[in-house]
């Protein structure tokens, strides 16, 4: 934070004393900016780790996006932060799935594959903590396990929308602007993610 | 195809799936926390090192253009008097022809007899005149 508030420092001496209320404005924009990327940040990374199941992908992929958001568009108005940030991360989300299945079709080819994955699950970090967890964690966890795997099994678009209308609280004329399409699709692929998480998890809300 | 929002049984279920994903959110490892708050810092860091690059390109630039509207100012009536002006205009020609090394001298004839300037002018004289016998 202090080598940010430098840098910002920085741009604002650049400005003219004559112009302070520029210099206030970039420092504001600054720390708006620094304020809606620390409130989305959380969100946006269980949103990519839903997706690709994987977690330092899903924190490249937020990486990426914030620096895509910041370098781009900081200068947008504030408002059409979210959806633009949402969007690029849902491109950012979708690149790896396809590097990803092309690396899988080259990989079914070659003969040593499965020799030095870098992707190798490491068995202690997937040991399970034999510690006994308290009933009501263990069975949120359980839950929010199943939710996962339900969400990550639903069609790209579904996923989207159940994501960004339910989790992150996009309205649906911002869901639409963030997926590029109607609001009656926004409407349509909620309503189908809706039914189909049901149909998995049917005891879910029980 | 139409949500109905009256949906008991939905609502139950969006509200207990939204706390869930929620609750995540909220309690992510540190590891995980601390990699996020790197990002956020790397991604403010290079905003703020793009802005000043604009200013260092465009405020050098503005005050180059500043200093030669400054000169035109100052000099620009001048120069332009310099042109309308025949006094200024000759003294530029004084000094080209003080400077021109191809010049004939003007002090050139102070050497030479004056007898040579009697003899010219009879020649002068003597070649109007008709010859005698002629």
């Amino acid at each position: 934070m202090a080598a940010f508030a430098s840098l910002d420092s920085e741009t604002a001496d650049l400005i003219p004393a004559g112009k302070a209320h520029l210099r206030d404005s970039i420092q504001d924009g600054a720390r708006s900016l620094e304020t809606f990327l620390a409130s989305v940040e959380r969100k946006a990374f269980r949103i990519a780790q839903i997706a690709l199941r994987h977690e330092a992908d899903a924190l490249d992929v937020v990486q990426d996006a914030m620096m895509q958001l910041s370098s781009r568009y900081a200068s947008r108005p504030p408002e059409e932060w979210r959806p633009l940030f949402y969007r690029i991360l849902e491109n950012r989300i979708r690149d790896v799935q396809r590097r990803r299945s092309v690396r899988n079709r080259v990989m079914a080819y070659l003969p040593w594959r499965g020799e030095d994955d870098e992707d190798a699950v490491d068995p202690i970090e997937q040991a399970v903590d034999k510690a006994p967890l308290p009933p009501a964690q263990l069975e949120s966890d359980e839950a929010m396990a199943a939710l996962d795997q339900a969400i990550a099994g639903l069609p790209a678009r579904q996923r989207q929308a159940f994501l960004l209308r339910n989790f992150e609280g996009l309205d649906v004329a911002e869901t639409a602007s963030t997926m590029k399409c109607s609001q009656g699709s926004v409407k349509t692929h909620y309503f189908r993610a809706l039914q189909a998480l049901r149909a998995k998890l049917g005891e879910f809300h029980t | 195809m139409t949500v109905d929002p009256a949906d008991a049984s939905g609502s139950e279920f969006e509200q207990r799936a939204r706390a869930l994903l929620e609750q995540s959110a909220e309690q992510l490892p540190g590891a995980v926390r601390s990699r996020l708050t790197q990002a956020r810092h790397a991604a403010l860091a290079a905003q703020s090192a793009r802005a000043p690059s604009f200013a260092r390109r465009w405020v050098p630039a503005g005050a180059a253009v500043a200093a030669a509207l400054a000169l035109l100012l100052v000099y620009g009536p001048q120069l332009r008097d310099a042109g309308e002006n025949p006094i200024a205009n000759a003294g530029l020609e004084d000094i080209e022809l003080l400077t021109d090394n191809d010049a004939v001298p003007l002090n050139g004839d102070q050497d030479v007899d004056d007898d040579f300037y009697e003899w010219a002018a009879d020649e002068a004289a003597g070649a109007a005149a008709p010859a005698v016998g002629s």
